[in-house]
């Protein structure tokens, strides 16, 4: 007995050691399952305002870049435009019908503007945290967008900061259809290259080239429909050979998100209600 | 004794900084991280229970995760480290040194140093790279991640080394 308790006694960092890694490692498993708490994440108070700190100095180091890629935008819409409506005007189309060309996917939306805080592209599961919380009306399951394309759905909300699920992320799943063709199907990432998605199960008879445009297919509520995700850049098999396999090249450069635009609920409300009412006349 | 602990604290704290403003945000080829936090474990006296060194580890490994967003793996993988770590210590050091001592080139040697260096760095991005690849297993992604961030680590560790004489 006294040898069993000396042993105990010298070997007592054994039992730390176990109990610290049991731990972590329940920590590490039950991440995914704990939605309620934030105290774990970079959108706790401490780490959220040490980020918003990093933040304020660095995202003026993407202004000009950012600023760059805007007029690029601006220049090609505008040319866009002027060309649409030198068609337009040939071909005498009249103005009420002009006017409705105008609604875009995101009309009507009051977007919660945030900026992103902190951001990672190389693990396997990424996340992107923002400075607005559920303090500014964002609430779990929104989806955020920046000004190219998808970026991804909220995850947690401290009151000051949110978590992000980021399109970068082994268990991101968003709906997607092809703009010309319609054909749609789960976005999934697969780890590695940060700039390339890949669309899955899409039909055998569907048709579609490279370079046709990717947006999201408003089905998941999450987003309306009609947002840029990305165009084709490589058309393959799916593993089991029974569909094809999309690569995707990503509208949204990951490496320099700065502000983003989180969709707020009462879009999907409205969804809703329609579907409802829908469902009621049916 | 006090002055020492709050050395380390000191320690502690800009070694967390430096790894999440800084050096998580490096990925050199898309591989290449340095996780140079594991400086204080390396850098511990021998004198220091081993106890003290684990949770010392534990709760370094948690305040990095907290930051980066993967609870409980960089806590596992430094808990991990600083729990071998004074058998490493041991192998790599002379035997004639029996009281206590701080790692250094100095004290045990150039290539003893380097060789336990790189022992604890190698364990530690091996254990840290392994969980973190736990859905996606790609075996070459992954040696191509541990040798390069082993070796961009240990480079930072000598640099370190170098400015403090």
């Amino acid at each position: 007995m006294r040898n069993l308790l000396n042993f105990l006694i010298k070997y007592n960092y054994w039992f730390l050691f176990v109990l610290l890694e049991v731990t972590s490692f329940a920590l590490l498993f039950r991440f995914n399952h704990y939605q309620g708490s934030t105290f774990f994440t970079s959108s706790n108070v401490v780490a959220g305002d040490i980020y918003k700190l990093r933040g304020s100095v660095t995202s003026y180091f993407y202004l000009k870049s950012a600023n760059e890629d805007l007029l690029d935008r601006n220049m090609l819409l505008e040319q866009q435009i002027s060309n649409l409506r030198k068609e337009l005007q040939e071909r005498g189309v009249d103005s009420l019908e002009v006017d409705s060309l105008k609604d875009t996917p995101l009309k009507g939306i009051n977007f919660i503007k945030a900026n992103v805080i902190d951001n990672s592209l190389t693990k396997v599961d990424n996340y992107v945290t923002l400075d607005k919380g559920s303090d500014d009306g964002i609430r779990r399951d929104m989806g955020v967008v920046d000004r190219n394309g998808v970026v991804g759905i909220v995850y947690m909300t401290s009151r000051k900061y949110s978590l992000v699920i980021s399109l970068l992320h082994s268990k991101s799943n968003i709906s997607c259809k092809l703009l010309r063709s319609g054909y749609f199907g789960p976005l999934k990432w697969e780890a590695g290259d940060s700039r390339y998605a890949f669309l899955n199960d899409l039909p055998r008879h569907a048709k579609f080239s490279l370079g046709d445009t990717l947006v999201t297919s408003g089905y998941s509520e999450i987003f309306p429909s009609g947002i840029m995700v990305g165009t084709v850049d490589h058309i393959g098999n799916s593993k089991d050979g029974l569909s094809y396999q999309l690569k995707i090249r990503l509208a949204t450069d990951f490496g320099k998100l700065s502000s983003v635009r989180v969709i707020p609920m009462s879009f999907k409300k409205e969804h809703m209600l329609l579907k409802q009412i829908e469902n009621k006349q049916q | 004794m006090i002055i020492v602990f709050l050395r380390r604290i000191e320690w502690f704290i800009a070694l967390a900084l430096l790894q999440v403003l800084v050096l998580n945000n490096v990925h050199i080829a898309g591989y290449a991280t340095p996780f140079l936090y594991i400086y204080l474990i390396v850098k511990m006296s021998s004198g220091v229970s081993r106890n003290e060194l684990v949770l010392w580890g534990f709760f370094l490994g948690l305040i990095i995760d907290v930051f980066s967003n993967t609870p409980g793996m960089n806590a596992a993988a430094t808990t991990f480290i600083a729990f071998i770590r004074p058998y490493l210590l041991r192998l790599f050091s002379p035997r004639d040194i029996s009281d206590e001592i701080v790692p250094a080139i100095k004290i045990i040697g150039v290539s003893p140093f380097i060789k336990y260096v790189v022992t604890c760095v190698l364990f530690h991005h091996a254990s840290l790279l392994l969980i973190d690849s736990f859905s996606f297993f790609e075996f070459s992604t992954l040696l191509i991640k541990i040798g390069s961030s082993t070796l961009l680590t240990v480079v930072c560790v000598m640099c370190i080394e170098g400015f403090k004489k």
